[in-house]
């Protein structure tokens, strides 16, 4: 039982193994895993050949007691035909619900939505429970996770989830959310566009600014970005995170509803409607015209022919609301139409020769429609999962990211005040200083939204916390410094400190609409049988594998870098720290492994900063020699 | 050169990025150090590493990142190197020449009957073109100011007040300019 084998500098502790990792499109219609296969990305299919799982699942009534939340469901092509059988039970296009509020879902949907006491996350109610995005979003992820597992032979070290670029922090957070119930370690969540781009880049290899125009079934996302010698700097990215397919599905239903002059349908009808609608958006996609066909299930049915020209006439409106966040983007990344090499065409509903037009008369310049928009997504996805995971090749790719939307503070007579504006590069951190009002005061409330707009109540809410333990002072004395950080993942996190006393402050992150730590932990025990033991099973796993990673880690800093960052001692101290991290770590209690890892976290902390300026040095030699003076 | 900043600032963004401190910037340079440095640090490096370092190369990342939109953009850039000599803009607005501020209103009140005009963008081209020059001209005045200051071994308080008043100048102007792309947008979005 080898747990350590100091490395030689140099060589890796575990040579050539090449870690399986996937990429995942999690769409609002269909979702697809990818992952590469001797250095090239691919989707992989289900045991009947089929790349894409439509993004539906259906839950079943529960015969099986015990195991009241341990949900019985059906995921892809066969749910998908139960629709409109099953229409309640059946959830269709959960990615619109993900990380939403009952207001801004209500519309639009047939589902019975509720919310429990205590809880700001709306449910959906079926024969199997009451089910939120996240639960539903996570049957989908099981299924594909399974699929990759089933085809690469072996765990996965991790995936990276794809979202759309206009996804506020909610929406990420709960698609981070979803993957965890599924059992994924999520090594990035990274935009869709941007993923399009990795694929589309790395096969073309051209250089220069490239538009990522990506209209999917439910969301639309575009992206301007430049691509220089490896490296993909994001430079605008603006959308609508509820736009797509699914409207101008919903704009012929209408159509259909009018014509056909039906009043007040029940959910099956309108599943069968809203179907009918797609089939014709598909088939005008294709042809000049198409026969409607509605059955109504009772002998009776109802039909009508639809032309091109009719249906264009239906969707035009809603591909120019397309245009409007085009032209933010343009702006914000500081560019002229005569600027963009190329624009590439994303997202199902790009097959609509009407989007492609108007987006190319925009652009002036013709569409590039030559890679699969279906599967161009995850395939980039998996490109970059596998250089996170480690599976490095010569060429060193690395993106740049932004956030898509301002982040703001609620400040007197409820307007915005921005602290990080849209389109800033992540990871990105901004500090900002606040003062009590009144003597004595130790608590203050602070509200961030997310949003362009003047009033809070036009941005979206993302979390109300309190600053509390503040020292009781004159008004105005004291100097509480929060700051605001964006991730990697575009992931939100705060902290406090009051500068004056050195206090730290503690902060309670409500995030609006999503699921408290409490909800998530209490359904990842749901999903397993029996409660505790799986779950300390679980916890010590995952102790003892961020134990080995620290490990492996040291070791390999110490042979690099221990001679010219450390003194002796310095160096001893901390092999000293490795000996006893790895005896620890074989014991069974995860909280005694964690208390020990945060232990040799505190000793090298110093190591760690010397190395990463150290290597900031180094990308900088040979740049700098006299200018410096 | 610029000896009071480097003592004084060791860890400035210009040295950060590998830049000598100066309002004159090589913008190649700029944008290859900083993605060499990205390469390094970036957190993609360590999607894999300890907690640890994951939470230094993200901090670290967004330094690198604030340094870069500092060093980038003209304005930034100026109220940086002031706050390099300690001054901190935007407390003494009153310090604005009158004659400077009359013609602003002037602008803004242009601006503001764009809409009535027969043909609203190209008032509208007019109003933004003259703006830019003036952004333009300060640019240059605030180039030879800086210059100057950097050279000087001592703090020098009379060009550090010319400075500043140039800077809170470039601040009115690049409002004006974002209120007129702004307006650019509402128009385009009624066409």
């Amino acid at each position: 039982m080898a747990l350590l084998q100091i490395s030689e500098p140099g060589q890796s502790t575990a040579p050539h193994q090449h870690k399986l990792a996937v990429g995942i499109d999690l769409g609002t219609t269909n979702s697809l895993v990818a992952s590469l296969k001797s250095g090239i990305a691919e989707t992989i299919a289900d045991e009947n050949g089929q790349h894409l799982l439509p993004s539906v699942v259906q839950f079943l009534a529960n015969n099986d007691d015990k195991s009241q939340s341990n949900y019985q469901t059906e995921v892809g092509h066969y749910a998908q035909k139960n629709a409109s059988k099953d229409p309640l039970n059946t959830i269709v296009s959960v990615k619109r619900y993900m990380g939403r509020g009952l207001e801004d879902i209500k519309k639009h949907s047939i589902y019975n939505f509720v919310t429990e006491e205590g809880s700001v996350v709306p449910r959906i109610h079926t024969i199997a429970g009451d089910v939120s995005a996240v639960e539903v979003s996570a049957e989908i992820l099981k299924i594909l996770k399974q699929r990759a597992v089933d085809a690469l032979g072996g765990d996965l070290t991790g995936a990276v989830i794809t979202v759309p670029a206009y996804f506020d922090d909610a929406q990420r957070q709960a698609t981070k959310d979803a993957a965890k119930l599924a059992g994924l370690n999520v090594l990035r969540l990274i935009n869709e566009p941007t993923a399009a781009a990795l694929a589309y880049g790395l096969d073309s290899g051209s250089e220069g600014i490239h538009v990522i125009y990506d209209l999917g079934g439910g969301t639309f996302d575009i992206s301007i970005l430049k691509l220089t010698k490896g490296i993909f700097e994001v430079l605008s990215t603006a959308g609508d995170s509820a736009l797509g397919g699914d409207d101008m599905d919903h704009a012929i239903a209408d159509w259909i509803l009018a014509e056909a002059q039906i009043n007040e349908p029940d959910a099956g009808l309108l599943r069968t409607i809203l179907d009918a609608a797609r089939q014709a958006k598909e088939t005008l996609s294709e042809q000049s015209a198409t026969i409607v066909n509605i059955d109504y299930g009772n002998g009776k049915n109802w039909e009508k022919e639809l032309s091109a020209q009719q249906f264009e006439q239906i969707i035009k409106p809603l591909i120019r609301k397309t245009l409007v966040p085009c032209r933010r983007a343009l702006r914000d990344a500081n560019i002229e139409t005569d600027d963009i090499e190329d624009v590439v065409m994303v997202g199902g509903s790009t097959r609509v020769p009407l989007v492609r037009s108007m987006v190319g008369e925009f652009f002036a310049t013709e569409p590039l429609v030559n890679i699969d928009p279906d599967k161009v997504v995850a395939i980039g996805a998996a490109r970059q999962a596998d250089v996170l995971a480690g599976n490095k090749s010569d060429e060193d790719m690395l993106l740049l990211d932004v956030t898509p939307l301002s982040l703001g503070l609620e400040t007197m007579g409820g307007l915005t005040e921005k602290v990080i504006h849209r389109n800033t590069t992540i990871p990105v951190a901004r500090a900002q200083e606040f003062t009590t009002f009144k003597d004595g005061q130790t608590a203050m409330a602070i509200h961030v939204v997310q949003g362009e707009r003047e009033l809070i109540s036009d941005c979206r809410s993302l979390a109300r916390f309190e600053l509390r333990d503040i020292p009781p002072m004159v008004a105005g004395a004291a100097r509480i410094r929060v700051t605001f950080q964006i991730d990697a993942d575009g992931l939100l996190s705060v902290s406090a400190r009051e500068e004056t006393s050195g206090v730290e402050s503690s902060i309670q992150v409500k995030p609006s609409y999503g699921l408290s730590d409490g909800e998530i932990e209490g359904m990842l025990k749901d999903s397993f049988s029996h409660a505790q033991d799986d779950i300390d099973a679980r916890k010590l796993r995952e102790e003892q594998v961020e134990a080995e990673r620290v490990v492996e880690a040291l070791s390999a800093a110490l042979a690099e870098d221990g001679e010219a960052l450390l003194s002796a001692e310095e160096q001893a101290a901390i092999r000293q720290a490795i000996d006893e991290l790895i005896e620890i770590s074989k014991g069974s209690e995860h909280r005694v492994i964690k208390l020990k890892i945060e232990a040799v976290d505190k000793i090298t902390a110093e190591f760690a900063q010397r190395r990463m300026d150290a290597s900031i040095n180094k990308a900088l030699a040979g740049q700098k020699v006299d200018e410096l003076k | 050169m610029s000896n009071i900043i480097k003592n004084k600032h060791p860890d400035n963004y210009f040295s950060l990025l590998g830049l000598p401190v100066s309002f004159v910037i090589d913008k190649n340079k700029l944008t290859s150090n900083y993605h060499d440095i990205q390469k390094s640090i970036h957190p993609d490096n360590f999607a894999n590493a300890t907690a640890l370092e994951r939470r230094l190369s993200v901090q670290k990342a967004a330094q690198i990142n604030d340094a870069l939109q500092t060093l980038k953009n003209p304005l930034q850039r100026s109220i940086y190197l002031l706050s390099l000599y300690d001054i901190e803009l935007g407390e003494n607005n009153n310090s604005v020449d009158p004659a400077f501020l009359m013609e602003q209103m002037e602008l803004r009140e242009n601006l503001s009957q764009v809409s009535d005009k027969a043909d609203p963008l190209a008032e509208l081209d007019i109003i933004l073109d003259d703006v830019k020059s003036r952004i333009k001209q300060i640019n240059s005045d605030l180039e030879t100011l800086f210059q100057q200051l950097l050279l000087n071994e001592q703090k020098d308080d009379e060009l550090l007040k010319k400075a500043s008043a140039q800077v809170l100048k470039m601040q009115f102007l690049n409002r004006l300019q974002e209120e007129c792309l702004n307006k650019e947008d509402d128009l385009a979005e009624q066409l």
